[in-house]
């Protein structure tokens, strides 16, 4: 008996959508799109786009995480296919995050649920679907190598490089005996 | 977490003002300036002063309904009758009123009495409200039934049989007389009927509802005239119930850790228990009390008037029971189903935290809780909150005040009050579902994941809960069923990885003297390798006593192993370091195969019979050694050189089994690490399924000693997971009707080699193992005469994996076996492009 109100999906929240922020950022890159190319078609919405992805981006770990430990929590949502590390374009070290792709996207969508905002080596973890990892993508896309996010902070993270770079590089200017290392 | 501004829950079933866990604190002053606004200045701002359209209300109201402790349920229920009725000539209003109702009805099962009675308040004044309803929520039930989907049938039959008050004639009796048949039918053709079981479960669990709501007398003779008639299948043991007990029988006289006897038999005593008594189903909330005029706002009614029934106060409409037919033949639905033990770690114990195994309030809080539990996968933070907020569905009173100590209990028992503890019967439940026998309905992980939630939303109340949990869980080791044991150690090291590794280890010292052959010993060396693998060695140990020190040597925490030809002392080792060298700068073939081509002369002319083996040690080292920085270097170096690698199988299969011996000891510090290489060496066809079972099996069998050994255990199940999903898939893709008749064709008749190869990897498993338990295998008759301890405690662990391999096998043969395939039909062929290249996908060992 179809009625007028639009079939309703769940009554609580979905935790295997991609999240507020990976909307946030395709809404921005798709509004920028079409002010440069409006001949092109349209793209497709992100969670029609997402619909069948096997990737994940995996955010907010330590530097020091390693691709075992990686496996041991990810593996318990399914078999993976690919594990890429996420590297400081420069140094070719961790830069706390990764690309974890599966063979099916139901154990993507598992992992969403069941993994994302749990710790990894004592830290809260982000995961988003993602659609697939292309080659240049494992790279920090900061102007000193690492992530973006890590280049202006200002709170010190022993699992992230301490300070951010940028951050700590305006600093130094003022008192350059504390600079050094890493 | 500067990734996500901290934003307000916009869902509305949510009560929007939480604290927003995920902002972790960030930008706090803001939020408390807008907090403000809501809360603490008494001027209405303007999100108040626009309100909300009716239908909205209504849909928010009907989501958070019965959510708030500080409002009474009846007086909930009958405000949203009130609105209900006042819009109900809005198209928009009736519509939402259904859709809404009946999907919380199958996601949310807490809250299907309140909803009940919304409608039953709302019938007073506008007849059709459940008219409506009843209309929609039967044909729902049709549909459910046609489909064999059993839980969502059940929990719409459960919202019928509480508005059984309604009905002008008999309401869902026949529904229940007909399953009843159906039920007889099934059981008497098959002694290991399963279906039928499900429907006496789907019946036992339906009648408090109905009788909760309803004192007809000629109702509850119908009852009993039911239940009488249920007894018989209700109380005998399905065959099948011993492959599924957590705590299975053994000849030893060791007291077992608990009865696990089958929800239906324990239902039915409970039920005839509740007759005997009058049914007064005390657990159950009765939001509608039809003493409460639906105008009247202010709602302290006694509960206990509608018990006494005086339902004739007022004149109600009643409505026609539209007619519902259970087909001859009731479909098995999508899962296969397994006799349900019922799973305790608290109950019948001397304190009682949770509802005694003989109330019928064990059943039915276990069972609302268990299908919130598995519904709502999908968000595990809302299913947290639901646990936490257990107390709010239940009649008054039914538990203790929620984050009550344990220690309290005593006291609060002595005084007659209820002594339930709501995070006990909580963790009760969700525990209930990690240790399910054969496998629960979503994957362990996203169990554990909500324990997490629910410690995190409650620490000081769960925490304690679970460490009770843990250590019933420990004291029973021995005789718990050996693959919950390993569910068990996985859940216990990731519950430990999200919380600093924080546990009383002091307090199971004494058990480190006991011999690693002993389970709990066993457990705790298996535990510290899950928590090292998702941590490290060094982090783990300073979270041990000292006492543990010693299980946890300095050599753990060598991330890169040592290639054993830079020692003189290894056999060729010059060679060894020679390959190594030729494969990290990509030598060519033939250069390699001229070293390799030495090591061959030098071990034929010391007289080594197969001369593969050697030479294959010294390649797959070096490719392990240049791999060693981590799990991509390794498999980017396997690829390279799985030309290689593959040609060694089909030679000797005793070069084949060598590469996995290479992997084990390069990684011996790793096991886990081992155990994922060899993973992906099966993904290559490098080693095959049967290569790594004897490896495990026979060749390291280790006079059964290996039986107790994670490794083995892990690299055993990894394998067979993988052959019998692919078996599995095979069954699958067969009967996938959107591929084309030939293709499905080809599938079958590949099915049953795939299927048999299956079958001789289950019986070498179960030859070797109970050849272990039975102490005939070889090493053993050597080795053991006589008394010997060590002995004991091998054939134990004998016992222990004959009896998981036999279960799991039992499990795939009704899965795939013949007599539970169909003949494969030819039939309208809508041929899928789509799914046919999904077919591809499946190959991923073939």
């Amino acid at each position: 008996m179809p009625g007028i109100v639009a079939p309703m999906r769940n009554t609580v929240e979905r935790l295997d959508k991609p999240s507020s922020y990976a909307m946030s950022k395709y809404k921005k890159r798709k509004r920028n799109d079409t002010h440069t190319d409006t001949t092109r078609p349209a793209s497709p919405d992100l969670e029609e786009k997402l619909a069948d992805a096997t990737t994940l981006y995996v955010g907010n770990l330590s530097f020091y995480t390693t691709e075992e430990q990686i496996h041991a929590l990810f593996a318990k949502c399914g078999e993976l296919k690919r594990l890429v590390m996420g590297l400081d374009r420069f140094t070719k070290t961790p830069c706390g995050f990764c690309f974890v792709e599966y063979y099916t996207h139901q154990d993507a969508l598992d992992c969403l649920k069941y993994v994302g905002g749990t710790k990894l080596d004592e830290r809260i973890i982000r995961c988003d679907l993602d659609e697939g990892f292309g080659e240049g993508r494992q790279y920090g896309r900061g102007k000193s190598g690492g992530q973006v996010r890590d280049e202006y902070r200002e709170e010190f993270d022993p699992g992230r490089g301490g300070y951010g770079k940028r951050f700590r590089e305006d600093q130094e200017g003022f008192a350059d005996e504390y600079a050094g290392g890493a | 977490m500067g990734d996500f501004e901290p934003r307000r829950e916009r869902q509305g079933g949510g009560g929007g003002h939480r604290n927003d866990r995920r902002s972790g604190g960030f930008n706090k002053r803001k939020r408390g300036r807008e907090d403000e606004d809501d809360f603490d200045q008494g001027y209405p701002n303007r999100r108040q002063q626009r309100e909300a359209p009716p239908g909205t209300r209504i849909r928010k109201g009907l989501l958070e309904i019965a959510e708030d402790p500080l409002r009474l349920p009846q007086d909930v229920a009958q405000n949203l009758a009130k609105q209900t009725v006042d819009h109900y000539d809005d198209e928009y209003v009736r519509d939402t009123f259904g859709q809404v109702t009946l999907k919380l009805i199958v996601e949310q099962p807490f809250k299907i009495p309140f909803l009940a009675a919304v409608v039953q308040y709302a019938n007073t004044d506008n007849a059709d409200v459940a008219k409506d309803t009843i209309g929609t929520a039967t044909s729902r039930l049709q549909e459910y039934l046609e489909a064999g989907q059993w839980r969502e049938f059940k929990l719409v039959l459960r919202f019928l049989a509480c508005l059984s008050s309604l009905y002008e004639e008999d309401g869902i009796s026949p529904i229940l007389d007909e399953l009843f048949n159906r039920a007889v039918d099934l059981q008497t053709a098959a002694q290991d009927d399963t279906l039928g079981l499900e429907l006496i479960k789907i019946i036992l669990l339906t009648i408090p509802y109905l009788l909760a709501t309803n004192s007809d007398q000629t109702l509850r003779q119908t009852v009993s005239e039911l239940l009488g008639r249920t007894d018989i299948i209700a109380s005998t043991q399905s065959p099948l119930e011993s492959l599924v007990n957590p705590y299975p029988e053994t000849n030893a006289q060791e007291e077992k850790a608990m009865p696990c006897a089958s929800t239906i038999s324990m239902l039915q005593r409970q039920l005839q228990e509740e007759e005997s008594q009058g049914w007064p189903l005390k657990c159950l909330p009765r939001a509608y009390d039809p003493a409460l005029k639906p105008a009247q706002a202010n709602g302290d009614a006694d509960l206990e008037v509608e018990a006494d029934g005086n339902v004739e106060a007022k004149v109600l409409s009643k409505h026609t029971f539209p007619a519902i037919s259970v087909p001859t033949t009731v479909s098995t639905g999508a899962k296969a189903l397994f006799p349900d033990l019922y799973f305790s770690l608290y109950a019948d114990q001397e304190v009682e935290s949770v509802p005694p195994t003989s109330s019928i309030a064990s059943c039915l809080i276990r069972d609302s809780i268990v299908d919130t539990i598995n519904i709502l996968d999908f968000n595990r933070n809302a299913t947290a909150r639901f646990l936490n907020e257990l107390d709010c569905y239940w009649a008054p009173d039914t538990f203790v005040k929620r984050s009550t100590a344990f220690d309290k209990l005593r006291d609060v028992q002595s005084l007659g009050k209820p002594t339930w503890k709501p995070e006990d019967v909580a963790i009760d439940a969700i525990f209930s579902q990690v240790y399910q026998l054969p496998t629960p309905e979503h994957r362990l992980v996203y169990y554990h994941s909500l324990i997490t939630e629910s410690c995190k939303i409650s620490p000081g109340a769960v925490a304690p809960s679970l460490g009770r949990a843990i250590r019933f869980l420990f004291r029973n080791v021995d005789t718990m069923d050996m693959e919950l044991v390993y569910r068990f150690m996985d859940w216990f090291a990731h519950h430990l990885s999200n919380f600093e590794f924080r546990w009383k280890w002091a307090e199971w010292i004494p058990e480190l003297a006991l011999s690693n052959l002993t389970p709990k010993k066993a457990f705790i060396v298996g535990t510290l390798e899950k928590e090292i693998q998702l941590s490290f060695a060094k982090r783990v140990r300073d979270t041990l006593p000292g006492d543990y020190h010693p299980l946890i040597p300095a050599s753990k925490e060598n991330e890169v192993p040592k290639f054993k030809y830079d020692d003189e002392a290894t056999p060729y080792a010059k060679e060894g370091r020679e390959i190594m060298t030729m494969l990290k700068k990509k030598a060519l073939e033939s250069d390699v195969q001229t070293v390799l081509d030495i090591v061959r002369d030098q071990a034929l002319a010391q007289g080594i019979q197969d001369p593969l083996v050697p030479i294959t040690d010294i390649y797959m080292t070096s490719i392990l050694s240049i791999g060693s920085k981590s799990l991509s270097h390794v498999l980017s170096t396997i690829d390279r050189c799985k030309e290689r690698l593959l040609a060694v199988g089909p030679q000797s299969e005793a070069a084949r089994r060598q590469i996995i011996t290479s992997v084990v000891d390069f990684w011996s510090e790793h096991p886990g690490t081992a155990v994922n290489i060899v993973d992906k060496l099966l993904n290559y066809t490098i080693v095959t399924p049967m290569s790594v079972i004897q490896w495990a099996l026979q060749d390291h069998m280790d006079r059964g000693r290996a039986l107790a050994s994670l490794q083995i255990w892990e690299m055993v199940s990894i394998t067979m997971f993988k052959v019998t999903n692919r078996v599995r898939q095979v069954v699958r893709e067969r009967n996938n009707m959107s591929l084309a008749y030939e293709q499905r064709q080809q599938i079958d008749e590949a099915l049953p080699r795939e299927r048999q190869g299956m079958r001789d990897l289950f019986t070498a498993i179960v030859d070797a193992v109970s050849g272990v338990a039975s102490g005939v295998q070889d090493e053993m008759i050597e080795r053991y005469d006589g008394e010997n301890a060590e002995e004991a405690m091998v054939k134990a662990w004998g016992e222990k994996w004959t009896r998981v391999w036999r279960r799991k096998s039992a499990v795939e043969e009704a899965v795939v076996g013949e007599m539970f395939i169909v003949a494969l039909v030819e039939q309208e062929q809508v041929v899928d492009v789509a799914e046919a290249e999904a077919l591809e996908d499946m190959d991923q060992i073939a």
